[in-house]
């Protein structure tokens, strides 16, 4: 019985001590996650803004915070706030542009970091790893303006490497700006070039965990590098690859605005191929003096859209491997 | 010798092939050099006459050189230097703290037998896919919490990123066994004490990926300074906030030329080029670019020493 | 209203925040804390009448836009030490700066941060008439809490009527003033940029340019192309004011999506043409515009760049620096002529190709507005009033203190930077310090730079802006409550055409066609005829 006991409390110990570890990072996501959902009301109200409001709660009189007056004061709208999205000419365009995007970025993101975290672990010189490690990391380290700087140096019409070269060897100078055509081309290499470095060092980190005697029992049994990989490298992989591709997913309607705002210099011929649903929200609030129901409407469809799709990969994860699932 | 032979009697048991190595080898080479060229090419325009550029463009050779473009940047003087400190100050502690909460909430994740688990679980992940938006996050952090003007207003809303704590909770998960802590909780060790003596060493790698990470991010940040400090504040404002607020004017002003005025064109005058811009650019990388192979070196030998397993 | 019920009671949490908020609040000295009750317009009537309204001590904080202002510690010192004197209260300012100022004070009205006067006007996103609208300017001449009158009778007497018509707009508490304009360069006069010195090495004369039009300048810029060889381009434009001044026509007040306009009379600005408010992009004059400049810029007269708004400005400013344009397009500002010579090292000349003309868009150039959520309306506007009549005070606010950021010259002129014989800067005295001064208020008050010579503002400012003439619908304004959906899904065409097709990149025989249908699309029908049926009314009204 006593001993029954001390284990009861032990295990209170443990959750409590458990408790208090989580309890600043919970203390973090309320304040600056969760307080600010009540914003949401936003996204269906016509806000106004109006004169400093008070309350009285129990005789004392408290000023009330001006943005929540704000909301109190508003009339409610409906779905209209969420219009603007489906009565543009071009929201076909930007949805096909923001999930066809997306999709090529998560296939060749999983494919190219694997493979490159997988070549990197079989080098023999681990200095050469460790280089290419290095070099291929760098292009995370820069903020997309400063990437945009890169771009703009190869390809600006009049000073850009890229033209001039067409220039001097007498080609047709293609005005990159106004021309669409190699745009998927450029923003898929920009997305690769600044993306890879990162995924790469997640697996790489995640392959350097498994144990190396792991391989050195398949090697003795007789499989070859390929089948080391595809019977040991890949399934420890696997969880990460799991959680990676369902974050994505539930980012499918989100685009990376820096990406495709500031690469494309925001340039107006080319957008057919550009256009996002994040780059036409920002260049189109502007027209209504910054109306941010429209931009929270925009905002929670985009979240309601990457939920549903959440939901649906981990289900399918779930049902095929349960112990990958994220919940 | 001995490394020789030691390399070659490694290759004997379990390696590629040769050419597979030369191969990987030349796709890795190649990777590379299309990372770090273009950091190049803009160091040499920033380093470029404005005459060459006009007269063949931009190039890896250009006809003259110039530090004209350095010259003007560091008539910035001490706002620029003040920038850089704060950079490297907000990145640091910024850092340290994220650390801290990130070990902790991941950790209590990682361990199967926490009894609220699945909820602090879906806490964090919750928030990943719903949030209130701009206004009222911007409300509730400087209205609410009065972070403004303080390198803190930088720091602590971006604290924490709960895909980190996925990511770490996962390498928790995989690199530190269950034994490990159950052998550690019969030996009478306490909660804290396991995480930080027992489970922390054997998490390194992952533990410094997202260290370094978190430190990427606080460096890049230019939106939350933006928002919580006021332009006219100059004491804590970061090296890439600068860069961005530079090609933000030029582009407003072009923007509104038309209904600005005559004021647009003498406001335009007073921006800076440019090539200026360019050397912004790479002031603010020359420091990640330097500091970087430390951090890589912290990070392979915490992968040595993370290796150790069963 | 169940509606209303159900957030409220869902608001309880947050509320108690706010309680949270407002008390903590008030261990700092921040105006809105210092006495909420006290603030309550309805409440401070009585109590103006018989005692000081003043006693109490508070800051206002003003948000500005403009330049980057490094150290100002000396200025604000020297203000609130003037203005405790005056009405008992200290300032702050936050110093917007251009590339920052449309998000950060759309998020500081929009979520009601403690500021008591915001700059606007009528081309910032926080624009006059729209927030007018919502809410968040406070109406000054309202019929039952006049401050204006109370408070800023001195300001507004010595405005021009123009800018106190400018300033009338259908705001959130009817017709009203909800702003005060700048006394400032108003008047709105688009010209041809010339460079003479380049001009006469082609062995032409300024008659040459004055006798011509856009549409007539190609031999003269053929010859330019043609004496500097491949990589000069004469023509250095600004896509957006090329197009007006070349069609002739105006930015309609109100209107954020940059697809309308309005047309005048070039050679009488103040005759009525009977122009209606039109979709500026399906007019023919637009189409010939268009074909126009596309052909300028495929005999390589303009630079691509300028075609692109991440590089436009750079370009633009790096070839009017060194010289390296025949032809600009520039909105005139008195003296303009002068500063630009000496900066460029040739001789500049500004031809018009109109009048000038004061349009409500250029009257709302720059304003001052009182936050609804100021907790001390009165005493921002008895600041605002001071600012505006007390010239040392708006000499303080625009240049700084004398002796640090600027001297005096024998003659009694300003010397803010000290040049050699080149004309070059040796020693710049307000380099930490520079506001943007048309953007603060009435500059008229100001002594003369050296470089403006005296009695600029007397002898020449005034006269030159007074004798501007009002455009026909002077006071009407676009209302585009009720249509936001239309107004966002037309702007995101505009920004995606009207750039390369003002610079002359876009195929206009492949683009327009596009651009209309998908205009169409957007609903700008729906727009124009309700900016026509608002014309008609204030037409009617007049």
């Amino acid at each position: 019985m006593a001993k029954k006991n001390g284990k009861i409390a032990a295990n209170k110990k443990k959750t409590l001590m458990l408790l208090s570890m989580v309890l600043p990072g919970t203390l973090w996501l309320f304040l600056f996650r969760y307080v600010p959902i009540f914003g949401i009301v936003m996204a269906f109200q016509n806000y106004k803004i109006v004169k400093p409001q008070k309350v009285t709660i129990l005789g004392h009189t408290f000023k009330l915070n001006n943005y929540v007056s704000n909301l109190l004061s508003s009339d409610f709208v409906g779905f209209k706030n969420f219009e603007f999205l489906f009565k543009a000419p071009t929201t076909k365009v930007m949805i096909r542009n923001t999930l066809g995007y997306n999709v090529l970025f998560i296939l060749l993101g999983l494919v190219i970091s694997v493979a490159f975290a997988i070549m990197l672990n079989e080098l023999t010189s681990k200095l050469t790893a460790k280089t290419y490690q290095t070099l291929m990391f760098f292009p995370y380290f820069l903020s997309w303006v400063v990437a945009s700087y890169f771009v703009t140096g190869f390809l600006d019409p009049t000073r850009g490497i890229i033209p001039n070269m067409m220039r001097n060897h007498g080609w047709q100078v293609i005005d990159f700006y106004n021309t669409s055509k190699p745009w998927p081309f450029i923003l898929t290499l920009s997305n690769v070039w600044k993306q890879t470095g990162y995924s790469t060092i997640l697996y790489l980190a995640a392959i350097t965990g498994i144990d190396t005697s792991q391989y050195e029992a398949a090697s003795i049994d007789g499989a070859s590098k390929w089948q080391q990989i595809k019977y040991v490298t890949i399934p420890h992989l696997k969880t990460m690859i799991i959680i990676l591709f369902i974050m994505n997913v539930g980012k499918i309607f989100n685009s990376d605005f820096g990406l495709f705002y500031n690469v494309p210099n925001n340039s107006g011929l080319i957008k057919d191929v550009t256009e996002t649903i994040d780059t036409y929200v920002y260049n189109a609030i502007g027209g209504t003096g910054g109306n941010f129901s429209m931009t929270a409407a925009a905002g929670l469809m985009q979240n309601l859209i990457g939920f549903i799709c959440i939901m649906i990969a981990n289900t399918i994860v779930r049902k095929v491997d349960e112990d990958s699932a994220l919940f | 010798m001995a490394e020789i032979a030691l390399n070659q009697k490694r290759r004997r048991i379990n390696a590629v092939s040769i050419p597979a190595e030369v191969a990987i080898n030349i796709v890795m080479i190649l990777f590379c050099a299309l990372c770090i060229v273009p950091f190049i090419l803009v160091i040499i325009i920033s380093f470029s006459a404005e005459d060459s550029i006009r007269a063949i463009g931009y190039s890896f050779l250009p006809q003259a050189w110039s530090v004209a473009a350095y010259e003007y940047a560091f008539k910035l003087g001490d706002a620029l230097w003040r920038s850089y400190f704060n950079s490297f100050y907000i990145t640091v502690l910024g850092t340290i703290l994220s650390l801290i909460v990130y070990i902790l909430y991941s950790y209590a994740l990682s361990r199967k037998d926490f009894k609220y688990r699945n909820l602090f679980t879906f806490i964090n992940f919750f928030v990943m896919l719903f949030g209130g938006g701009l206004v009222p996050t911007y409300c509730v952090t400087k209205q609410l919490l009065g972070l403004s003007d303080s390198y803190w207003a930088i720091i602590i809303p971006m604290l924490l990123n709960p895909f980190n704590v996925i990511v770490l909770r996962t390498f928790f998960q995989s690199s530190v066994p269950d034994e490990l802590i159950e052998a550690a909780s019969i030996d009478g060790s306490g909660e804290y004490n396991t995480l930080f003596k027992i489970v922390v060493p054997v998490a390194k790698p992952g533990i410094a990926t997202i260290g370094l990470l978190t430190a990427i991010a606080y460096w890049n940040e230019w939106f939350i300074p933006k928002l919580y400090i006021s332009a006219s504040d100059k004491l804590h404002v970061p090296l890439q906030y600068l860069l961005m607020k530079m090609q933000a004017d030029a582009e407003y002003i072009a923007k509104n030329s038309a209904a600005m005025g005559a004021e647009a064109g003498m406001a335009m005058m007073n921006l800076p080029t440019q090539s200026l811009r360019m050397v912004l650019v790479v002031l603010v990388v020359f420091p990640i670019a330097c500091a970087y192979p430390f951090f890589q070196r912290y990070i392979i030998s915490g992968l040595t020493i993370g290796s150790v397993k069963g | 209203m169940k509606m209303k019920k159900l957030l409220s009671l869902a608001l309880v949490a947050t509320m108690a925040m706010s309680t949270l908020a407002a008390c903590g609040g008030k261990t700092e000295s921040t105006s809105n804390d210092v006495a909420p009750v006290e603030s309550v317009s309805d409440e401070t009537g009585a109590e103006t009448a018989d005692s000081n309204p003043f006693e109490e001590h508070v800051t206002l904080r003003w948000y500005l836009d403009g330049n980057s202002v490094t150290n100002d510690s000396a200025v604000m010192e020297a203000i609130n030490k003037y203005l405790n004197e005056k009405i008992n209260a200290d300032l702050e300012i936050i110093w917007g700066t251009w590339g920052d100022f449309d998000d950060n004070s759309l998020l500081a009205i929009n979520s009601g941060d403690p500021v008591d006067i915001y700059f606007t006007c009528s081309w910032t996103k926080a624009e006059y008439n729209t927030y007018a609208k919502k809410g968040a300017w406070l109406r000054l001449d309202d019929p039952d809490n006049n401050i204006l009158k109370e408070y800023g009778s001195d300001v507004w007497n010595i405005l021009p009527q123009v800018l106190k018509d400018g300033a009338v707009t259908d705001g959130n508490d009817g017709k009203g003033v909800y702003a005060i304009p700048g006394y400032k360069d108003f008047g709105t006069q688009n010209t041809w940029d010339v460079n003479v010195t380049l001009l006469k090495e082609l062995g032409y004369t300024l008659e040459d340019i004055e006798s011509r039009d856009f549409f007539t300048f190609g031999d003269i810029l053929a010859a330019a192309k043609a004496a500097k060889g491949d990589n000069f381009y004469p023509l250095v434009i600004e896509g957006a004011v090329l197009e007006r001044m070349v069609t002739n026509s105006i930015i309609v007040n109100g209107d954020s999506t940059g697809a309308l306009s309005y047309y005048l009379d070039p050679s009488d600005v103040s005759k009525d043409i009977g122009s209606k408010v039109v979709n500026k992009f399906a007019t023919e004059e637009y189409k010939k515009f268009a074909e126009k400049v596309h052909e300028y810029y495929e005999l390589g007269y303009i630079d691509p760049a300028l075609a692109n708004g991440a590089t436009a400005n750079d370009t633009l400013v790096a070839q009017q620096n060194s010289a390296q344009y025949l032809i600009g397009t520039q909105s005139y500002a008195l003296g303009y002529e002068y500063t630009t010579s000496a900066a460029r090292g040739i001789e500049v000349a500004y031809v018009p190709c109109t009048s000038p003309y004061v349009d409500k868009t250029a009257a709302q150039g720059a304003m001052m507005a009182i936050s609804a959520t100021s907790e001390n309306p009165e005493r921002a506007m008895a600041f605002l009033n001071l600012l505006n009549t007390d010239p040392y005070l708006m000499q303080l606010v625009a240049y700084g203190v004398e002796g640090i950021h600027y001297q005096v010259a024998d003659n009694g002129l300003l010397i803010r930077e000290e040049k050699d014989a080149d004309g070059n800067v040796v020693t710049n005295y307000h380099e930490e310090y520079t506001p943007w001064r048309n953007g603060l208020g009435n500059i008229t008050l100001l002594t003369p730079t050296v470089d403006e010579g005296e009695g600029f503002f007397t002898d020449k400012f005034i006269p030159y802006y007074t004798s501007a003439r009002a455009i026909p619908a002077f006071g009407y304004s676009f209302d585009g409550t009720g249509l936001d959906t239309e107004l966002a899904a037309v702007t995101s065409v505009q920004s995606t055409y009207a750039l390369p097709l003002d610079c002359g990149a876009a195929d206009v025989d492949e683009v327009l066609p596009k651009m209309l249908a998908e205009l169409e699309a957007a609903g700008i029908d729906k727009i124009v005829a309700a900016a026509n049926e608002q014309l008609d009314a204030y037409f009617a009204s007049k």
